[in-house]
């Protein structure tokens, strides 16, 4: 290839579909690139989950957190020192924490503070809101976290919304929010909610927040386009805010009696895993869930226990 | 004092309020610095309101307070400011036009800085004239209207008028034209253009917008107001001179003010600089009766004047000031005028009868008569609504409710616990509500309907919902039943297919600005189930709750 020419974005979108075609952790849309750290995260044989479950009636979430990613073997494990983190809550709504329509601000914020003593330089968070973003960031609490710790807020700017190639099934090139793509590391922390098209929304449904465009249209093969996105944004770890889970009424919820206290986090660096692992939290079975059954059948990750290292840890 | 330093002083005022004006204008919005408390929120109900006042100036306008206490029969919150320029006009004259008004600066800067006319063609067009009398005859109609039951006051009132033009048409018109700059940038191969571009739009957005809003009827306000700009070319603050109502409100106050000025007619050498420098044409050459009602207390002939001919001096003598000239014409048909316009509004129904299906008022809006009676049409609910939902009226409210505010749900929705438009409400046209009341009592502003011709799962097209996903009540309003529908062919799906509660339903519309198929959406709201009325309801209330 000529590098002294400015490439066009096509030829750049294919040149990376050559490069990246085989290996895991793909670079994308000509800005991101390789990151040693996360490709050996992936391999078949380190893949892991942690279920932490607070037995404790007073806990501190912070605590809580610590405790998995102790059982995990640390976040310096998956955060290098330097690194760019972009964290990926659910804060789709804007409804006060506790309805459980969101992510727990005090899981995101233990989460970056971790990330920062890993020595990560920069961490923000990134979410393509449903609500006005605003009123989400203000009344989930992320808004607060991201002042108290210093992590930065990216809003979902039409400026930050680009075509990607996406190599799915279902969808080929849509647009997405750049932020999550332009990163060292990608963790992803959703809510586990019922949903009344998905039946659940866990952590591979939380890629919906990531992208832009038509959105509304991807629920016409809800199941596939869930596992296109995953694919493509593949984590570095998925940690599934099950402190509080929302049982009816999914995705928004509203009322206190929708939400149940599990005072559950999951933690794994498969993101089919960890999903499979929350879907027992609202009494299913991972095959009971389309995009679970359909993410190991395109072999973004496993349920099998065989193929994990599982471990429970209680606080 | 002299008079250089009273015209600077003038001048400094102008800056100030202006910027002021301005200022709060921007600030009119939901901030992005979006740092709350969150434990708040667990303890209990928090509302997002604005840090600054914005309606300070709507406050401060005494003929907003006036149309509404006419009209309404109601005191305005805040008005002890309006009544401070009423009394500073009874002892100064109209230093509201003078040093306050920002559309009074604009206009004095439009005309100062490229006049017009030049010489004895400038005297000429300083001369008073019977068109000024017009503002008196747009005052009496607006009073005696606003008496009979419609409050047309903002359409022309100086403050409101700004706001609107300013708000809904040139800062949107010219957030949308950077857009597409941004938008190229956004899209270009080279990281620097889209690292600047969204760079640039952090930067601009508090000032244009966060998602870069656009009202409807925008290109009317943005005309009307350019005309307005425009007539400072056929003579210096033509609007403040002949058309303002305000500045007719605060001429008739002005009368027994102790502020005068003083003609030396020993002095005068008839030089006329002084009306060739008089922004209100009140006559201030010595030899004609200086017209207090005019005079905008601009300080210029007392400037202007070579020979010490004028000043302007505190006289605490009995003799009032010269009369308004009104004309027996202008008040009598301003009275004619304020009686009609409201019975011939009443004609289109609307107002008074079951509203048009689109006219979806704010949450907490009054029922529709008296909505009329206070709304100022001045655009601050439109300009603070986050999801760009409410725009100015065409039709919809009749010809009385002209750019009163309506939800257009392809445009935005209602958020569920928003409740910032109530609380910017100049006149409390519409109420300020909490979230708690919002969901509870519950505040409905319409009611949805699937429109099963266009519905992907009811036509057999293909699984959907994704109304029933966002629908925000709980349980939900939207509810979902499985169907066997035929689709395309010999296929027969068993799809879920969304049907509305209507006892649930809050007519928020987001289902309607989500549902995938655009343009006219496959679920719609109509304004029917509104809570602020008696009259347009579906079902029969329950009376077991």
């Amino acid at each position: 290839m000529d590098w002294k020419h400015p490439i066009t974005r096509r030829q750049s979108l294919k040149t990376l579909a050559r490069m990246s075609a085989g290996i895991t952790g793909v670079a994308i849309g000509g800005y991101s690139f390789l990151s040693p750290g996360r490709a050996k995260a992936e391999t078949k044989d380190g893949k892991f989950l942690v279920e932490g479950v607070a037995t404790k009636k007073d806990y501190e979430t912070k605590e809580l957190i610590k405790t998995v990613f102790e059982a995990a073997g640390g976040m310096g494990r998956f955060v290098s020192r330097g690194d760019v983190v972009v964290i990926k809550p659910n804060v789709s709504w804007a409804r006060s924490p506790e309805l459980a329509a969101t992510t727990n601000p005090e899981v995101i914020e233990a989460l970056i503070e971790l990330c920062l003593d890993a020595g990560a330089k920069k961490v923000r968070i990134a979410d393509h809101t449903i609500h006005d973003a605003r009123r989400c960031f203000a009344l989930t609490g992320v808004g607060q976290v991201a002042k108290k710790t210093g992590a930065d807020l990216v809003f979902p700017r039409p400026s930050l919304m680009k075509q990607m190639k996406l190599h799915g099934q279902r969808l080929d090139v849509w647009p997405v929010f750049v932020p999550l793509v332009e990163a060292d590391k990608v963790l992803n922390v959703p809510v586990a909610k019922d949903h009344g098209l998905s039946t659940l929304t866990l952590g591979m449904k939380n890629w919906i927040g990531a992208v832009g465009g038509r959105r509304s249209a991807l629920h016409q093969d809800i199941h596939q386009t869930i596992v296109d996105l995953a694919q493509f944004f593949k984590p570095t770890l998925t940690l599934i805010d099950a402190t509080r889970i929302m049982t009816k009424n999914g995705p928004s919820g509203g009322s206190p009696a929708d939400v149940a206290v599990k005072n559950t986090v999951i933690l794994s660096n498969d993101q089919v895993a960890a999903d499979a692992k929350a879907c027992g939290l609202f009494g299913y079975a991972p095959e009971e869930i389309g995009f679970v059954r359909l993410g190991q059948k395109w072999g973004l990750g496993t349920y099998d226990p065989q193929k994990l290292t599982q471990q429970k840890v209680l606080l | 004092m002299k008079a250089r330093h009273l015209v600077w002083i003038r001048r400094i005022s102008q800056t100030f309020f202006l910027g002021l004006f301005l200022i709060l204008l921007v600030e009119s919005r939901l901030s992005e610095d979006v740092y709350l408390d969150y434990s708040l929120y667990f303890s209990g109900d928090a509302d997002i309101r604005l840090d600054q006042p914005v309606t300070f100036f709507f406050d401060l306008d005494p003929l907003v307070w006036l149309s509404s206490l006419l009209s309404g029969h109601g005191l305005v919150h805040g008005f002890g400011w309006a009544l401070a320029v009423v009394v500073l006009t009874l002892f100064l004259g109209r230093v509201f036009c003078g040093f306050i008004c920002p559309l009074g600066t604009i206009h004095h800067a439009v005309s100062w800085i490229r006049p017009a006319l030049k010489g004895g063609s400038m005297v000429r067009a300083n001369q008073k004239t019977p068109a000024q009398r017009i503002k008196y005859f747009l005052l009496i109609a607006v009073l005696v209207s606003a008496v009979m039951g419609l409050n047309l006051a903002g359409l022309i009132d100086p403050i409101a008028l700004l706001f609107r033009s300013l708000a809904l048409a040139v800062v949107p018109a010219v957030g949308v034209a950077i857009k597409g700059v941004f938008d190229a940038m956004a899209a270009s191969d080279m990281k620097i253009l889209n690292y600047l571009s969204y760079g640039g739009e952090a930067l601009v957005s508090p000032v244009f917008g966060y998602g870069y809003p656009a009202y409807k009827t925008a290109w009317f306000i943005g005309l009307v107001f350019l005309a307005i700009v425009f007539l400072n070319r056929i003579r210096p603050r033509f609007w403040c001179r002949v058309l303002c109502p305000l500045g007719a409100l605060l001429g008739i106050c002005s009368r027994f003010s102790v502020l005068k000025l003083e003609k030396d007619h020993e002095k005068c050498t008839d030089c006329k600089l002084c009306s060739k420098t008089c922004q209100g044409a009140a006559s201030p050459e010595p030899g004609q009766d200086w017209e207090k009602a005019e005079c905008l207390l601009c300080f210029n002939c007392f400037h202007a004047c070579p020979e010490g001919a004028l000043s302007f001096r505190f006289r605490w003598s009995p003799k009032i000031n010269r009369r308004p000239d009104m004309g027996r014409r202008a008040v009598l048909t301003g009275i004619g005028a304020g009686i009609s316009i409201p019975l011939l509004t009443g004609l289109d129904s609307q107002a008074y009868h079951v509203s048009d299906p689109r006219l979806i008022r704010p949450p907490g809006a009054l029922p529709e008569k008296d909505f009329l009676r206070l709304c100022q049409r001045c655009g601050l609910c439109m300009k603070v609504c986050p999801t760009n939902a409410i725009n100015p009226t065409l039709a919809e409210a009749g010809m009385a409710g002209f750019w009163t505010p309506h939800l257009i749900m392809t445009q935005g929705y209602c958020e569920y616990t928003c409740t910032l438009c109530g609380s910017v409400c100049p006149t409390g046209a519409i109420t300020e509500i909490s979230a708690r009341e919002k969901i509870d009592r519950p505040i409905r502003i319409g009611s949805a309907y699937v429109d099963r011709g266009r519905c992907l799962p009811w036509s057999g097209n293909g699984p959907c919902i994704v109304c029933q996903e966002l629908c925000p009540t709980s349980p939900k309003a939207i509810y979902l039943k499985k169907e066997a529908v035929s689709g395309a062919g010999k296929t027969t799906w068993l799809v879920d297919v969304p049907r509305v509660d209507l006892k649930r339903c809050v007519g928020c519309g987001i289902c309607e600005t989500k549902c995938p198929v655009k343009g006219k959406p496959a679920i719609r709201v109509i304004a029917a189930g509104e809570s602020r009325s008696i009259e347009n309801q579906i079902l029969l209330p329950d009376l077991v709750p």
